[in-house]
């Protein structure tokens, strides 16, 4: 059964070797984030951070499409206009959102629900990111 | 040949129950005990039961479960946010090839739920105090530790029969190609716990503090007061299948 | 009967009867060695899937996963058991239990059940992982509580009483006979029962767990037991292109009754365990409806209800159990339908996810499993190796004749 072990993994690597050579499909690094570009109506990118944590989502078109907040809301000093900028940042996490950086300039409980409450909503989690890393091969493709 | 049999029956003579001593009676009856307490152990008292019924104190938990320590887990599951560094972590410590999973994070998704359409509920072995694989394992090559109530896998006689897989209810197991054995979560006991570490790898790669591990026999530790509480609801998943999970579920 | 020295005759017999058996098998027709020869092969060529898939990795070859890990391997397996298992019993009731009239079939059906019993064990030996780890931990660390380990010790038991039966028919100590066939009537029915109570003892598969399983089980395996006699005498006479006498149609003929009456037995059985079952929990009832109106509809309706059940039932009441050639009918279309019985049994205690009650998006509802040619070979493979068995058997021991003391 040795045996066995050395000849799949020699395939193995031989394929992924191929396989990457080839670059169609490659393995992406959640890590890095996601941004999906949309529609001129929905002010914005589709964007899902892989940092600190991986798969949270901000909707540019929910924000700006649905509930009608104009860019300044948060491009005046709470957010870069710089898709994932935000995740390379040292201070991007839960805590900060407490003290009202970041989403918790008004996701303190009274402009928009409390950062510490509802987590799944933005927390898409790996399994939410893989439908827009599907979207993101095929626009790639395109 | 039955003639033979009936006739020879019918020929025994009657001694009588007051024939039979006293000594051997007693002996009799103590075998039938020792077997029937052996499995009566595990099911006389049930963690959940008592739970719903009243709780039990520890030393009544210790006199069934004899467990030190008695190894739980409780999630928080509306604080999971499926980054899965547990998987990561877990995958990475105990060598859980791609093909298989130890501990895995499943996604209750409905549209038509209000407000918050999503939560994500962590999964991984439930270490039952009644566990139906080490019932229906035939060489015993999985067995309930008697010192710290973990499920084990003995793999050198794991056959791979795979009966052990039909009857978890929690999907908790898969075959190991490379240790040609069916493989499961320990609570990281082979690789963690036996060295000293307090932890799983999962419970110290939560980010979110989901995973709360303890021991379950011990007063002071976070696992018990979460169980032993009735403010906030605590379930097990499956409870009808009778298995008593040592894994709990809780939010907030 | 015999006045000169016992000693000497056992022996005289024992290898007369190899040499017979030796001359008999050498001087077959062409059409018998042609069937044997095809019949080799096609179990050479499941043996080889069978080990290509040992080299590759189950996971990577056999339609079962994780979360179905049964699959057409263990029905194909409980399928032989069943059959091995009923022939035991129906063989019984003439040898063990002196009833006159099943005495004629006795012989033929003890030969095989031996055969049907190492063909299941032929398929569990491509499906369990370790086989080999399997008679050493089986007996050096034995697990009392687990029905594998019952089913797997006294199935073995029961091989050795059934073959020391035949031996002992073939040699005509029908004492001794009588006393492995209780034996293994014995082994046998506790044995099968065990396997019922594999699937009737997991409290997390609703489909399957009860009391039920061991009961049905055994009723089941009545019901093939009397197919398989009737099947396999009706071929055996046919091959040979020999007239049954009186004594055999009329064994025959008991056997199609009692087959009628286990028949009847089992529809009551499945009709009063499905109703029951949409009273159940919703893991029951999501299985029940797969199998009725779901993905395995003509499974259930076509192939286990009508082939496996009413037809046959029908067949035979027509026949007046006298008319041996629809009853031969009536039994290769039951072997079919058994044979899915089989399938659907082991499958659809799977099919409902383990967490469908908490509406997860991993998995859906209802999995489904479908085998692959790796699963299917070993299958052919050991029905090839029942015919083939038996076809030898037919030749070797000149038709299982037995007279009637």
């Amino acid at each position: 059964m040795k045996k066995i072990k050395v000849n799949k993994g020699l395939l193995f690597f031989l394929f992924l070797f191929l396989f990457l050579l080839v670059g169609r499909v490659y393995v992406y690094d959640l890590n890095q984030g996601i941004v999906i570009s949309e529609s001129e109506e929905a002010g914005g990118p589709e964007i899902i951070y892989g940092k600190p944590v991986k798969g949270v989502l901000f909707s540019h078109k929910f924000h700006v499409k649905e509930l009608g907040l104009p860019c300044e809301s948060c491009h005046s000093g709470i957010f870069e206009m710089a898709a994932l900028s935000s995740q390379e940042k040292k201070d991007f996490n839960m805590q900060a959102l407490y003290q009202g950086k970041y989403c918790g300039a008004c996701h303190d409980g009274k402009t928009a629900f409390a950062s510490n409450t509802k987590c799944a909503s933005c927390h898409i989690g790996v399994k939410g990111m893989m439908p827009y890393l599907k979207k993101l091969s095929q626009s790639q493709d395109k | 040949m039955f003639k033979e049999i009936k006739k020879f029956l019918l020929n025994q003579p009657d001694e009588g129950v007051d024939k039979v001593p006293e000594e051997t009676r007693r002996e009799f009856l103590k075998i039938g005990l020792i077997i029937t307490g052996v499995f009566a152990g595990g099911s006389i008292f049930s963690v959940v039961s008592k739970v719903a019924e009243g709780l039990a104190t520890p030393e009544e938990l210790h006199k069934s479960y004899p467990y030190k320590p008695h190894y739980s887990m409780v999630f928080k599951m509306d604080k999971c946010i499926d980054c899965e560094r547990c998987v990561e972590a877990c995958r990475a410590t105990n060598n859980v090839p791609e093909y298989g999973w130890r501990t895995k994070i499943l996604e209750i998704y409905d549209e038509k739920a209000l407000d918050q359409k999503r939560i994500f509920m962590p999964i991984l072995c439930n270490h039952c105090n009644n566990p139906p694989c080490v019932r229906a394992c035939p060489t015993r090559a999985t067995i309930k530790d008697p010192q710290t109530g973990i499920v084990k896998m003995v793999s050198y006689k794991c056959i791979g029969c795979k009966t052990c897989m039909v009857a978890c209810p929690y999907n908790a197991r898969y075959f190991n190609e490379e240790k040609r054995a069916i493989d499961k979560c320990d609570f990281c006991w082979e690789t963690r716990l036996s060295k000293g570490e307090k932890l799983t790898a999962c419970a110290a790669a939560c980010p979110a503090g989901v995973r709360i591990f303890g021991d379950l026999s011990n007063p002071a530790s976070e696992v018990y007061q979460i169980v032993h509480q009735l403010g906030k609801p605590v379930w097990t998943l499956k409870p009808e299948t009778g298995a008593k999970p040592n894994v709990f579920y809780t939010m907030g | 009967m015999k006045k000169k020295n016992p000693e000497a005759t056992t022996e005289m017999i024992f290898s007369q009867t190899w040499m017979n058996a030796l001359l008999e098998f050498l001087s077959g027709t062409k059409a018998f060695y042609l069937i044997i020869v095809l019949g080799i092969l096609i179990i050479l060529f499941g043996a080889f899937f069978g080990v290509n898939a040992i080299y590759k990795g189950y996971r990577h070859v056999y339609g079962v996963y994780r979360e179905i890990p049964w699959g057409i391997l263990i029905s194909g397996y409980v399928f032989f058991v069943v059959t091995s298992t009923g022939l035991c019993i129906v063989s019984s009731i003439g040898h063990v239990f002196g009833v006159k009239s099943f005495i004629p079939i006795a012989k033929r059906s003890v030969y095989l059940s031996v055969v049907t019993i190492l063909a299941g064990f032929m398929i569990i030996f491509f499906d369990v992982e370790n086989p080999f780890r399997m008679a050493i931990w089986n007996a050096l660390s034995p697990n009392p509580t687990s029905n594998i380990w019952w089913m797997g010790t006294l199935y073995g038991a029961y091989l050795v009483f059934m073959t020391l039966e035949f031996i002992l028919l073939l040699l005509e100590k029908h004492r001794y006979a009588m006393l492995a066939g209780l034996l293994g009537l014995i082994s046998g029915v506790a044995a099968h029962s065990n396997l019922g109570a594999v699937f009737g003892m997991l409290h997390g598969r609703e489909f399957w767990y009860g009391p039920y399983m061991p009961i049905y089980f055994i009723a089941s395996a009545a019901a093939s037991g009397c197919t398989a006699i009737i099947f396999f005498t009706y071929l055996g006479y046919k091959i040979t292109n020999e007239k049954m006498d009186k004594a055999m149609e009329l064994s025959l003929q008991a056997v199609g009754k009692i087959w009628a009456l286990c028949l009847a037995i089992l529809m009551f059985f499945t009709a009063w365990k499905f109703i029951t079952g949409f009273a159940g929990g919703e893991g029951k009832v999501l299985a029940q409806m797969e199998l009725i109106k779901g993905k395995y509809v003509v499974n259930f309706w076509f192939f286990e209800i009508f082939l496996g059940l009413l037809a046959p039932f029908f067949l035979l009441l027509i026949s007046g159990f006298r008319n041996l050639n629809q009853m031969f009918v009536a039994s290769l279309l039951a072997f079919i339908g058994i044979f899915f019985m089989r399938v659907d049994l082991v499958v659809l205690g799977q099919v409902v996810s383990h967490f469908f009650e908490y509406k997860v998006t991993d998995y859906p509802v209802i999995l489904s499993y479908s085998p692959t040619i790796y699963e299917i070979m070993p299958v052919m493979a050991a029905i090839s190796f029942a015919f083939v068995a038996f076809l030898i058997g037919e030749k070797v021991f000149k038709g299982h004749k037995t007279e009637i003391h």
